[in-house]
């Protein structure tokens, strides 16, 4: 994120956007929320949005209104002419958020935006970045809370240790990784009669059923008819992991 | 309106907020009034000093009568013996002597403001060594321009301002820089602008106000004078207003990149005065290096001091105001300081980009010269 900003330079390829190589008034139509959060401590509110408006090189009087704009919509209308380190960390992080917004940029790069942010600062985010999506402005943003990024995302990437490890969209991504697990409920079956199936390699009980994963390239069916050799079976779905399932299993 | 500008504009506009600007600038005018108005109003400063200006023995020997009787006049006369009238005439015009006994003792020529009591006493003294029953006082011609002492107070004066100024703001854009450094703004910032802008816009923002303040200061200051009657407002006194505008603004140039670069080592508030100690040392040592020319303002080592760049913008000033420097001096000296602050605002550019970022713990100058040396054939640097 920090190279795709231009605060770091990269030790090896290149950032094009539009498909060109990325300069600096390009960059300038990007908003960006650091993982190091900061803003001016004795500046005013609205003087900080504005200012960073203008440094992105809109003009004093669209500064204003944009300002204006967004201090209402992120529920600080109240305390626009107060310093910005007499806030509640809560509002620091939305005034935060409106430092990256207020310039309507082309692109959103927000590193953890929703680290710090209260259940409606959460839920205000996800629909200002949904409508941002739906304006066409590319959101790019990382996040340990999965369940909200399963929510929020056309597509993922995992990265361990500087690499991506997994990428893709979230229903494919899922997909490719099912396929290979099967939720199974047998009435009247001995609890361990999964153990006798050769190609299992890992199994837990969850929730009066079984859940399996086979080997590579297992058939199904053997399954199944172990399945019902071991009793009446009531349930044979395939088992689609979660994003955190997804997750342990590929940085593990 | 460019992001340099809009940088400069907000240092400006938040600093103008706050109360510590206020304040400074009004205890910088308080004790600027007290200088000028205290010691009369107390009676302080007991004898009053003036520089006598001889040639020849008769006008020696009317020196020496009114060095003997310089108590009864309450003064403390300093003699000069010279080779000839000419050169007598002319200390009092650099502003060397207060006033000269010319024409073999017949004739006394005096600076325009020189002390009435200076003058009385070499008239009695003249009067003494030529003896009989009191010949008539010697015609008084006098010559504009202030007199040596006061040009002397008036450089003073101006150097310890033109330190105070320096040191303090040079000593804002270190602690602005850190400051943006130590909450991360500068991140944001960053992604921005670059950093030569950043850095441009802070330097040029708080480099006008310091200006600004010092028009105010030096505007109360000819005020309080002037209505006190302490300080005769002549061309004297506006070239030296004049004359700390630009060596603050020269100086200014030279010590602030300094002071950007080295807020932009240290992570915290805390090791600012730390990472400026060298800095804040040689001000110092040129400051007190600058009294050195105020006592003698034609000495080599004043000459010297005043034409290097880091003694310079206290120095040159100090001579300007308390006596003649020659116009090639006064040129090179601009020049060497301009010079020495373009290398050093193109040092600045270069390292304060690199060095801003890395955050956590101080980096060593040395360190971040290396990383843009490497960095630099990749071309592209902000």
């Amino acid at each position: 994120m920090r190279i795709v900003l231009g605060v770091l330079e990269p030790d090896d390829g290149a950032v094009r956007w539009k498909g060109r190589p990325l300069d600096a008034p390009a960059r300038a139509r990007f908003g960006y929320m650091p993982e190091e959060r900061g803003l001016y401590p004795k500046m005013r509110v609205a003087d900080q949005l504005v200012h960073f408006a203008r440094l992105h090189g809109i003009g004093a009087t669209e500064a204003h209104a944009a300002t204006a704009r967004w201090l209402e919509r992120l529920g600080l209308g109240e305390v626009a002419d107060r310093r910005t380190e007499t806030l509640s960390l809560g509002n620091q992080q939305r005034a935060q958020l409106g430092a990256a917004l207020v310039h309507d940029p082309e692109l959103l790069v927000l590193d953890e935006p929703f680290s710090g942010l209260d259940p409606v600062g959460v839920d205000v985010l996800s629909e200002i970045l949904r409508e941002r999506a739906r304006a066409g402005v590319p959101v790019v943003f990382s996040s340990h809370q999965l369940e909200l990024v399963e929510r929020l995302c056309d597509a993922v990437a995992i990265v361990r240790a500087g690499r991506v490890v997994a990428s893709g969209r979230v229903a494919d991504l899922r997909a490719r990784r099912g396929g290979r697990r099967w939720r199974i409920a047998v009435e009247g079956a001995r609890e361990d009669w999964v153990a006798s199936v050769p190609s299992v390699l890992v199994a837990h009980v969850d929730d009066g059923a079984v859940v399996v994963e086979l080997e590579e390239g297992a058939d199904e069916q053997a399954l199944l008819d172990a399945a019902r050799r071991a009793g009446r079976v009531r349930r044979f779905t395939p088992e689609e992991p979660t994003l955190a399932q997804l997750f342990r299993e590929v940085v593990a | 309106m460019p992001a340099i500008a809009l940088v400069a504009r907000r240092e400006i506009v938040e600093r103008l907020r706050e109360r510590s600007l206020w304040v400074s600038t009004g205890i910088t005018v308080a004790v600027l009034a007290g200088v000028l108005v205290l010691p009369a109003a107390l009676g302080f400063g007991g004898a009053t000093k003036g520089t006598v200006a001889v040639s020849g023995p008769q006008a020696a020997a009317a020196a020496r009568q009114a060095v003997a009787q310089q108590r009864a006049f309450d003064v403390e006369l300093t003699i000069r013996r010279v080779s000839d009238d000419a050169t007598a005439r002319r200390l009092v015009r650099d502003g060397d002597a207060d006033l000269a006994v010319l024409a073999g003792g017949r004739a006394l020529f005096a600076a325009q403001d020189a002390d009435d009591s200076v003058v009385s006493a070499v008239q009695g003294g003249s009067q003494a060594a030529r003896g009989g029953r009191l010949p008539p006082p010697l015609p008084v011609v006098t010559e504009g321009g202030s007199s040596a002492s006061d040009r002397q107070g008036i450089a003073f004066v101006a150097v310890v301002i033109l330190y105070g100024q320096l040191l303090g703001y040079g000593f804002w854009v270190a602690t602005g820089v850190v400051e943006e450094k130590s909450t991360r703004v500068v991140e944001l910032l960053l992604s921005a602008i670059r950093p030569r802008q950043l850095l441009a816009g802070k330097v040029i923002g708080i480099g006008l106000l310091g200006l600004g303040q010092l028009i105010l200061i030096g505007l109360c200051g000819v005020i309080i004078g002037a209505a006190s009657g302490q300080l005769d407002v002549n061309g004297d006194v506006v070239a030296a207003v004049a004359v700390v505008m630009l060596w603050f603004l020269l100086g200014f140039a030279l010590y602030s990149c300094a002071f950007a670069v080295a807020g932009a080592l240290v992570p915290r508030q805390e090791e600012i005065q730390a990472v400026t100690a060298p800095l804040t040392i040689l001000i110092l040592a040129s400051f007190f290096l600058s009294f050195g020319a105020l006592d003698d303002p034609s000495s080599t080592l004043a000459r010297v001091l005043s034409l290097i760049p880091p003694s310079a913008p206290m120095v040159m000033p100090v001579r300007l105001i308390a006596g003649n420097v020659p116009a090639w001096e006064v040129v090179l000296s601009i020049a060497l300081t301009v010079a020495a602050a373009a290398g050093l605002i193109a040092l600045a550019a270069r390292v304060y980009g690199a060095a801003v970022l890395r955050t956590g713990s101080r980096v060593t100058l040395r360190a971040v010269w290396r990383a843009t040396a490497e960095q630099a054939p990749a071309g592209r640097r902000a």
